[in-house]
């Protein structure tokens, strides 16, 4: 394609645009979108489980504080209950047996109710009756305050459960009275039942608590009871309740003291046996702290957060039956509940991972298999574009007039081989018809572009050559030199081209093996499908038209050689003539007055307009059209050309008008013409000029003769010299030499020639020229 | 050298012009041309030839099958595509086709100028080669309609060959041409075939191209029939 058109139409985008989408982005982005839609429906679920889990947990909870409730209000139940009781049963008897009543009551409920410590039972008048259980906790202890010789004392009397008395004592009470202590005091205008606050009896490691009862008796006195009730047994009760696995509860009063709950009693201790420094530390106990806060700010029910990182559910409510202001709060980590959610989440996230691992994969082998497909469809292509190409050379070869005929130079097979097998250079060979030698017909070197030919080689140089060719295998050979079939064709013809691989193909017709194909550092050879096996073909029909003719006198020797002895030919000759401009004395010897040449060389020389402004620049132009006259002068002399003539801006040399055919004519017009170039190249060159010359060269028929009076000149009509001007005015470059095909058949064993192409010339038709590049 | 170009350069595949946009008869025409073919199609109708050329640029709606433009079908291309590919075509015509506000020498550079980034210069140096080759003083600058009409058929050859045509699409050109004319026309186009380029030769009378007859790959007749293949030689 042309490098200069600004759009070029056969670059399709599009294409390949739709391929990546369709084989690398689609798949992609179905894995993308797979991938995300498993992440998306993983997310979801562990969502929609944390949600269920929290209600779940939220219920669950709900559910343990209804039973921690209804335990605390059942363990207080026996106090608050059985104050109304006991008020009820020792108001309405008679003051004489207030006191048995009151024993046997509590004596009773000692026994089998095991959080009661102890009832009181006081009077306006300061009497003050007990019963305890002893400190073994097996039998009873009724004491009494008594006034012995005005001293206050506490009686004991010490009782079996079985009623039966077991001793008594007598201690000291000091000065006390009853109607000062708290339990007696808040229960001052009221008939509820009243609490006091916890204290601690630090003996016996106790955290008593009294409710206490106001009420008249029969005889009109005011009676207070009251029962201590411990609050031990709470504890060790919250102590054994487990909510969910690590979660535990606690009674906290409004004010944040801790009534009940795990390991009061070393809170106890902490606190120096103080109930009102027994409160939440978030040292200790943070998440009840935590949760305390969300209950005074957001009031009773669920709430959860998060503390170091963990997320915590606590649940506050108030006690029923219980002193005011008691809250019941539970705490439990959300993973007690969760964990299990948790795991399936991670379960089912694992799940998600192998799938998205298996869809890679399998993404993977799909662009894998595609990729392959793709590589063998561009394979394919390959090999279908190489058939077109081959297909396209054929036609190239086919439209080539004349192509059977061994007299017309078939360029195309060799440029075309060269082309298809995109090797360095391809050459035909032919059997001289003894087999004693091999002679190229042509070869084309694809790098110089240039064709040559009618070198010879014999059989008793290259012995294994010839008989690896006769054996009619075609074989290729990567390293030629180190081959022993074909090391001396490698040092003979390779080398001074520099090519290391060949590949020869036999030329098979009716008489046999007649020749071969050779093809050097041919990198497509093996990828070639028919078309070595058609030019084959073809070679050898032509070779089998001349393959019958006597055998021929091949030309061996070299062209210095052969210049040499045409110039000792041509010494006979007579003198050049220089006409014209470039004439001198007329020296007519051996020319007749006018007549025909069978075979005369014409080189026409046809310089371009200089551009001159100046009688300066004209002097110096002039000057240098002298030098390269002389110079032409020169040349013509040592070559023995038979006349130089000068006509405008041409310059028209001659050799070979003889009535016999010179061979040596062309020989040496050639070498001049050569000679020439370079020497108008070196003194354009020295002056700082471009080639502004080209050349044509033909060979043939042409008439001349001496005209006019004397001085006559003499000149030559005929095609040979118009088409050697053609040549001349159609040379490609400035600096060429264009020949005509004549010229390339007779010289191109001795030369190297450029193919120009085919092209119409008025009267002659069809033609090629060629470029005469250099000797060879 | 890229004669070596793969495939036809042009390839008519039972394409069916339509007849009411072109007045081509409605029937399959089939062709294959490769590069450096010659093919001389005979017509006796002027106008048909010129719209057979217009078939051949993508220019005439298709009813059916396809025309091939070195591998590319003329239907499947954007308009970008379809006017850089007439870009390779070289082109006489019988319709008049010169724009008279401008100098000949544009008409005849316009579609270097316009489809390649050649240099002006370039340009203007090859159109004068080709002019004075196709025996013109040199490059023509007087508007068309001031140049003889063999003066303009030497400028319509000139505007033909510019540039590397890969398709040339000639109707008559020798027709009333002088005889120089005709050699200059004739090595022109051999030139054209050895660089690859397919040649359709749109004849009125097979006088004109019988010196040329060596050359010639392959011979039709446009008729009402549609296109028949004629045995040459």
């Amino acid at each position: 394609m042309s490098s200069d058109e600004i759009v070029d139409p056969t670059f399709q985008h599009d294409v390949s645009i739709r391929r990546v989408l369709l084989h690398l982005v689609l798949p992609l982005l179905a894995l993308v979108l797979g991938i995300l839609a498993v992440v998306l429906i993983g997310v979801h679920s562990y969502r929609t489980t944390r949600a269920g889990v929290q209600s779940l947990t939220h219920e669950l909870l709900g559910a343990v504080q209804h039973y921690i409730g209804q335990e605390v209000s059942d363990y207080i139940m026996p106090a608050a209950a059985g104050n109304i009781i006991a008020a009820g049963m020792i108001g309405h008897v008679p003051a004489a047996v207030q006191d048995r009543v009151f024993y046997s009551y509590g004596g009773a409920m000692l026994r089998s109710v095991p959080q009661i410590q102890s009832f009181y039972l006081a009077d306006d008048e300061g009497h003050f009756t007990l019963i305890t259980r002893r400190k073994d906790g097996k039998n009873q202890e009724r004491t009494t305050l008594q006034v012995r010789n005005g001293h206050k004392v506490f009686h004991h009397d010490y009782y079996t459960d079985d009623g039966e008395k077991i001793g008594e004592a007598d201690d000291d009470a000091k000065d006390y009275d009853p109607r000062n202590r708290p339990w007696y005091q808040n229960t001052e205008n009221s008939n509820e039942i009243k609490w006091t606050q916890p204290y601690l009896f630090a003996t016996d490691k106790q955290f008593v608590m009294t409710s206490s009862m106001r009420f008249k008796a029969q005889d009109g006195h005011t009676l207070v009871f009251a029962t201590n009730i411990s609050l031990n047994e709470l504890s060790g009760f919250l102590d054994k309740i487990k909510v969910g696995k690590t979660g535990n509860a606690i009674i906290l009063d409004s004010k944040g003291r801790v009534m009940a709950g795990r390991h009061l009693m070393q809170q106890a201790e902490a606190a120096g046996w103080d109930p009102n420094k027994m409160v939440l530390n978030p040292k200790t106990h943070p998440v009840f702290a935590r949760g305390f806060d969300h209950y005074r700010v957001r009031g009773v029910g669920a709430h959860s957060f998060a503390l170091n990182g963990k997320r915590y559910v606590t649940i506050a409510s108030l006690l029923p039956n219980s002193s005011e202001g008691w809250i019941l709060l539970l705490s439990a980590p959300e993973s007690d509940f969760s964990s299990f959610a948790e795991q399936s989440s991670r379960q089912s996230l694992q799940f998600a991972g192998i799938i998205i691992v298996f869809s890679i994969v399998l993404a993977g082998l799909l662009i894998r298999q595609v990729r392959r497909s793709e590589r063998s469809d561009r394979r394919l292509e390959a090999q279908a574009n190489q058939i077109s190409r081959e297909v396209s050379a054929v036609q190239q070869v086919a439209v080539t007039p004349r192509l059977f005929e061994l007299s017309n130079d078939s360029l195309v097979l060799t440029e075309q081989l060269a082309h298809m097998a995109q090797a360095r250079r391809a050459s035909i060979w032919r059997f001289l018809h003894d087999g004693s030698a091999m002679i190229c017909e042509d070869s084309y070197d694809l790098k110089q572009d240039t064709h040559s030919g009618g070198f010879e080689m014999s059989r008793t140089e290259m012995e294994a050559f010839f008989q690896a060719i006769e054996e009619g295998e075609a074989f290729t050979v990567a390293r030629a030199a180190s081959d022993p079939r074909t090391a001396q064709f490698e040092r003979l013809v390779m080398r001074e081209v520099g090519t290391r691989e060949l590949s020869v193909h036999p030329v098979h017709n009716a008489e046999g093996i007649v020749g071969a194909l050779v093809l050097e550092d041919a990198s497509m050879a093996e990828h070639l499908v028919y078309f070595v096996d058609l030019v084959g073909s073809i070679t050898g029909v032509r070779l089998a038209s001349i393959y019958n003719r006597s055998a021929e006198q091949p030309d061996a020797q070299s062209t210095a050689d052969a210049m040499h002895q045409a110039l000792q030919q041509a010494a006979s000759l007579p003198a050049t003539r220089f006409d014209n401009m470039l004439m001198r004395a007329p020296q007519m010897g051996g020319v007749s007055a006018s007549g025909i040449y069978p075979a005369v060389a014409v080189l026409v020389i046809t310089f371009s307009d200089p551009v001159v402004d100046g009688s300066a620049e004209t002097a110096q132009l002039l000057a240098l059209i002298d030098h390269l006259a002389t110079e032409v002068q020169r040349i013509a002399l040592e070559r023995h050309l038979f006349a130089v003539e000068v006509a405008g801006h041409r310059l028209i040399c001659m050799a070979g008008c003889t009535a016999e055919e010179d061979p040596t004519a062309l020989i040496r017009m050639a070498d001049a013409a050569l000679t020439m170039r370079e020497t108008f190249m070196a003194a354009l060159s020295a002056s700082n000029l471009e080639p502004v010359f080209t050349m044509g060269l033909d060979y043939g028929a042409a008439f001349g003769g001496a005209v006019g009076e004397e001085p006559k000149v003499f000149n030559l009509w005929g095609q040979t010299v118009s088409v050697a001007e053609l040549m001349a005015q159609g040379a490609s470059d400035a600096g060429t030499i264009q020949v005509t095909e004549r010229v390339y058949t007779e010289l191109r064993d001795r030369y190297l020639f450029r193919s120009r192409g085919a092209f119409f010339a008025p009267h002659l038709g069809l033609a090629r020229a060629y470029i005469l590049a250099a000797r060879r | 050298m890229d004669t070596r170009a793969t495939g036809p350069v042009l390839e008519l595949n039972k394409a069916v012009p339509s007849f009411d946009e072109s007045g081509l008869p409605p029937v399959p025409f089939s062709m294959r041309l490769m590069p450096g073919d010659c093919a001389v199609v005979e017509a006796r109708d002027a106008s048909r030839t010129t719209i057979f050329a217009d078939m051949c640029s993508g220019l005439v709606p298709l009813t059916d099958g396809s025309v091939k433009f070195m591998g590319l079908d003329w239907n499947e291309l954007h308009d970008r595509e379809t006017n850089a590919l007439r870009g390779r075509i070289g082109r006489m015509t019988r319709r008049q086709s010169w724009a008279d506000f401008l100098g000949t020498h544009m008409g005849i550079m316009l579609q270097q100028l316009h489809h390649t980034t050649r240099d002006m210069e370039d340009v203007v140096a090859e159109a004068t080669r080709l002019s004075e080759w196709f025996g013109l003083p040199g490059l023509p600058v007087l508007r068309p309609t001031m140049l003889s009409d063999g003066d303009l058929l030497r400028a319509a050859c000139v505007r033909a060959f510019m540039g590397r045509p890969r398709l040339l699409l000639l109707e008559d050109p020798l027709e009333a041409s002088s005889a120089d004319l005709e050699a200059a026309f004739l090595g022109a186009l051999t030139t054209a075939r050895d660089k690859g380029a397919g040649v359709i030769w749109l004849v009125r009378n097979n006088a004109v191209w019988q010196g040329y007859r060596q050359g010639i790959t392959s011979m039709w007749r446009l008729a009402d029939d549609g296109l028949v293949a004629v045995r040459t030689g």
